[in-house]
């Protein structure tokens, strides 16, 4: 029993993601958005930026830029699927204040910038710029621990880990 | 199965929010369910693509179920998919 249970440890794999903004980390329960804050979206974490470009947290294929560039979806190696979503209610922006670096398909490393936003443009607007960090294909995740501190740099530290089914 | 055309009157389009609400609808049936717009098809249980499928207001979307309860989801995807927001 003990043996079976190790050694299926060992198959699991690990996925971690490193921090794609500078900024604050949150809880998505504190997003102030229904749907992202019920985790209707996914399971994740959020982070309210203090800079203004966005990374990715992960080695991946850029699968989803949302026209107005307001949120980008990757998917890793492993199947698990990323959206972020920065701030909230931007798509009424239509685009205003995001500029892209990536487009659908492209591969992806960790760190690489993906796109950068104008938080004046945001704020200005009247949209939060707290940015949901969510796993859209839960099923395939056994666990998810959020491994940051209360701050974190882009590119630089670890967001969380997710061990996959 | 049952198969229909809508037009997609969500303000901004199938972004995330209508995109998640649209899934936390599906995600309840036991029904296989398919959106395609134009040559691209989406699995109607996945938000990243039912994204992916760039939904635009205004767009016309076809949406293929198959299953027993097809008929009541089709109904309520009808309905997410017709109103404004």
């Amino acid at each position: 029993m003990l043996r079976s249970l190790f050694s299926r440890k060992k198959q699991q794999q690990e996925v971690t993601f490193l921090a794609p903004l500078t900024g604050t980390v949150l809880p998505l329960s504190e997003v102030p958005d229904p749907v992202f804050a019920g985790k209707v979206v996914g399971d994740g974490v959020a982070i309210l930026p203090s800079a203004d470009t966005l990374v990715s947290p992960v080695d991946g294929k850029v699968t989803h830029l949302f026209p107005t560039h307001h949120a980008i979806g990757l998917s890793t190696e492993s199947g698990l699927e990323i959206l972020m979503h920065i701030g909230i209610d931007t798509v009424k922006l239509n685009g205003k204040g995001f500029t892209p670096f990536v487009s659908v398909g492209d591969q992806v490393k960790a760190g690489d910038k993906l796109i950068q936003f104008d938080k004046s443009v945001l704020e200005n607007a009247g949209c939060p710029i707290v940015t949901p960090i969510v796993i859209t294909n839960g099923d395939m995740v056994a666990e998810k621990n959020v491994v940051a501190k209360a701050t974190v740099q882009a590119g630089q530290e670890p967001l969380m880990t997710v061990v996959l089914k | 199965m049952v198969q229909f055309e809508v037009t997609v009157n969500v303000e901004g389009g199938l972004h995330a929010r209508p995109a998640a609400l649209l899934v936390n609808c599906s995600s309840q049936s036991q029904s296989k369910i398919t959106l395609s717009k134009g040559t691209k098809h989406a699995d109607g249980k996945s938000i990243l693509g039912i994204m992916t499928l760039g939904v635009s207001q205004g767009d016309t979307l076809t949406v293929q179920i198959d299953g027993a309860d097809e008929q009541n989801v089709a109904t309520a995807i009808q309905q997410l998919l017709e109103q404004s927001s």
